[in-house]
């Protein structure tokens, strides 16, 4: 009975099984195995062993785009901030509550690419977000927000932000309605103000929320292209060059698809080191935290 | 009687079997954005080939400018590579370069290849090799609108006729009316082809040097990095490159735009008025009298199942006549001899697209390509990029820029 039980659950798992199979296994260890070979696509792969790697490690451009992607990691604590403090605002029940959480999460369902144009208009230099600033007197000469190397990143890490916050936003709504009211009550009776309830109880309780919200920021975070293929085309001065886009222009304008895929593991062994850490460090909390 | 009858009846169901049974060769045509506004010109051309090659069959396939690499690679890769791919000269050059392309030198007979203007067969050679059939060039006219120019108290009916006179233009402009006057061609690696119009070398003679960082040389750039700081030209410009510049001007936000002619088409479309405040002169000219020829070609992948066959047709759709009505509807200009001397070229017609159609025509003679063909050529150009988007934005002084990318080139070239 039981291993006709689990034989069921097999069968189900199955067709998902299959298509990760087809779609992500069998790409990774493609792509791994890639990394150790030289391959224009033309002719035959030929193996040089870890040479893409010791290349990597003179390669100014990787480090270049390294750095960058690191620095867009920065862009996860304040998503996530950005995300918890939206999810509680719009946990309250309000009237016409609902179209806000919609008008929130609707730049999550817009395309990047339309997402990006909009952007670069809203920052070109008569655009609209130089005309507010203007207005309000906070500059006093059009800001160049994507040509300027020391701020294109970071222009480009607000439009992620904005299309983001709906995303997690979500994630985090979910994680509130799923706490029991009963804690918060309790704390209120036992006298906790506002503040102690959502540092103490709300937030403590949050935490796998916030653990699945920024491993899958991260990870998105490391993986950034669109933004920047639609809004900067990696520059100015390569300030927007990240390890994805290192990679896109070494496979399919380089043709150095070996060489891309070594960027790829190193990409991906980033990512993995980072996960793990964010496990460690938000593991605990929960319903667990009692 | 009844003997025949029975023996011709045979010869007519084999002579039946034979056609039926004639191998069918399907190619397949690739072509760069042709759709929707010259479907009906590239359906014809396909018609007309398939009546007269009653075995060939010829599946087209329209695809995107920036998808074509990506997609031509997959192709090949997957095994279902096209047989006859447009690709511009660059393109062609990146794909000869990992040894994908059929060797048009060796494939096309001399006497076809004899029909093509010399210079434009030359433009995808590599190794001495030739690796595209040249379908159209289009060299650039200069756009601009007369309204801005009467505004900043310029005579539209002198437009600059030198790159100086340009740059004054300009200046002029943007001081008068605080319209941008031009988003000049700095973008990318397109630096290197400015150099060649003032006459300034990329590569020693022998190609094992980079000899982009002599005085000359800096001094050009340094000028449009003068030109920059002063805000004399937009902030995206390194970034948006012609595509920005065609937006502005269409948007009446740019008073001169140098581009292929077949750009007028798009500010036609986009925005009728500025259209009508259109006038087209002559490419400003650097201090070597020369202008870039973009150059389109018809590639062959090797992969192809079908070279002869391919070749054969790419032929076909670059001859005189084809090239000749293809002129007709947009202006480009064609890359064989033949077909470049009919007087259509030379006729004068009122509407800018007619104008920019004789004045390129007369600067076919002091054009050729000015695409840069370097080994390692991905590397090269981020290198030269960097460096130019460096002096660009104050990270390097131009010298240092130039004398950084050069030594970088070297290191690589020898």
């Amino acid at each position: 009975m039981a291993a006709r039980r689990a034989l069921a659950a097999y069968l189900f798992l199955l067709p998902a099984l299959a298509l990760l199979g087809v779609f992500t296994f069998y790409p990774v260890v493609f792509g791994t195995a890639l990394s150790l070979f030289d391959y224009d696509v033309i002719s035959p792969p030929r193996f040089v062993g870890a040479a893409h790697f010791r290349e990597l490690w003179t390669d100014r451009y990787f480090w270049i785009a390294l750095r960058n992607s690191l620095v867009y990691l920065a862009v996860v604590p304040a998503l996530q901030l950005g995300a918890i403090v939206l999810a509680l605002w719009v946990r309250r029940p309000l009237r016409g509550i609902g179209w806000f959480r919609a008008a929130y999460y609707l730049p999550v369902v817009t395309s990047m690419v339309v997402a990006g144009l909009l952007w670069r208009w809203l920052y070109d230099e008569s655009g609209l977000v130089n005309y507010v600033l203007l207005r309000l007197r906070m500059i006093h000469a059009p800001v160049h927000w994507l040509s300027d190397p020391s701020l294109a990143l970071y222009a480009v890490m607000a439009v992620t932000l904005w299309k983001g916050l709906g995303y997690y936003m979500v994630i985090y709504l979910a994680g509130l309605e799923a706490i029991p009211p009963v804690y918060e009550e309790a704390a209120a009776l036992d006298g906790a103000g506002a503040a102690a309830r959502l540092f103490r109880v709300t937030i403590p309780l949050l935490r796998p929320s916030i653990l699945l919200a920024s491993t899958l920021s991260a990870i998105a975070a490391l993986r950034v292209f669109e933004e920047m293929y639609v809004m900067t085309g990696g520059g100015p001065v390569y300030s927007t060059y990240t390890l994805f886009y290192y990679m896109f222009d070494q496979a399919f304008n380089a043709l150095h698809l070996g060489y891309a895929a070594a960027v790829g593991v190193v990409l991906a062994a980033v990512t993995i080191g980072l996960s793990v850490v964010n496990f460690r460090l938000l593991r605990q909390g929960g319903l667990s935290y009692y | 009687m009844r003997r025949s009858l029975i023996a011709a009846a045979i010869a007519l169901l084999v002579g039946a079997g034979a056609a039926a049974a004639a191998p069918q060769t399907s190619i397949e045509f690739w072509t760069i954005s042709l759709q929707p506004f010259f479907t009906a010109y590239v359906q014809r051309l396909i018609d007309t080939y398939e009546r007269a090659h009653p075995g060939v069959r010829v599946r087209w396939i329209d695809v995107q400018p920036q998808a074509i690499d990506q997609k031509l690679l997959a192709a090949i890769a997957g095994g279902v590579a096209p047989d006859v791919v447009n690709l511009n000269t660059e393109g062609t050059i990146r794909m000869a370069e990992v040894h994908a392309l059929v060797d048009m030198d060796a494939a096309v007979p001399a006497a076809a290849r004899g029909r093509y203007f010399p210079n434009i067969w030359a433009s995808t050679r590599l190794d001495g090799r030739a690796y595209g059939i040249p379908w159209y060039v289009v060299p650039d006219v200069l756009a601009y609108n007369r309204a801005l120019f009467r505004r900043a108290g310029l005579d539209p009916a002198r437009p600059p006729a030198t790159e100086d006179a340009f740059v004054r233009a300009a200046v002029a402009i943007k001081q008068r009316t605080g319209a941008y006057g031009f988003m000049p061609n700095v973008d990318n690696i397109r630096m290197l082809k400015r150099f060649q119009e003032d006459g300034l070398p990329i590569l020693s003679a022998d190609r094992k040097r980079a000899v982009f960082d002599s005085p000359a040389h800096v001094a050009l750039l340094a000028r449009y990095v003068a030109l920059y700081k002063e805000g004399m030209f937009p902030d995206d410009t390194l970034r948006r490159g012609y595509l920005g510049a065609t937006e502005r001007y269409a948007a009446g936000q740019l008073a001169m735009l140098v581009t292929g002619p077949q750009f007028l088409l798009r500010v036609r479309s986009d925005s009728p008025g500025v259209y009508q405040d259109t006038l087209v002169a002559p490419a400003p000219l650097g201090r070597a009298h020369v202008l870039d020829l973009p150059t389109m070609d018809l590639a062959v992948p090797l992969a192809s199942r079908h070279r002869r066959e391919a070749v054969e047709f790419a032929l076909f759709v670059t001859n005189d006549e084809n090239q000749l009505a293809f002129s007709h509807l947009v202006v480009i200009f064609p890359s064989t001899r033949k077909a470049a001397a009919d007087p259509y070229f030379t006729r004068a017609g009122t509407n800018p697209e007619d104008r920019a159609r004789v004045i390129a025509a007369r600067e076919l003679g002091i054009a050729r390509d000015l695409s840069v063909v370097v080994p390692h050529s991905d590397e090269l150009f981020r290198i030269f990029r960097e460096a130019v988007e460096s002096a660009f934005y104050g990270r390097m002084t131009p010298q240092r820029a130039l004398a950084w990318a050069a030594g970088e080139w070297n290191t690589r070239l020898r």
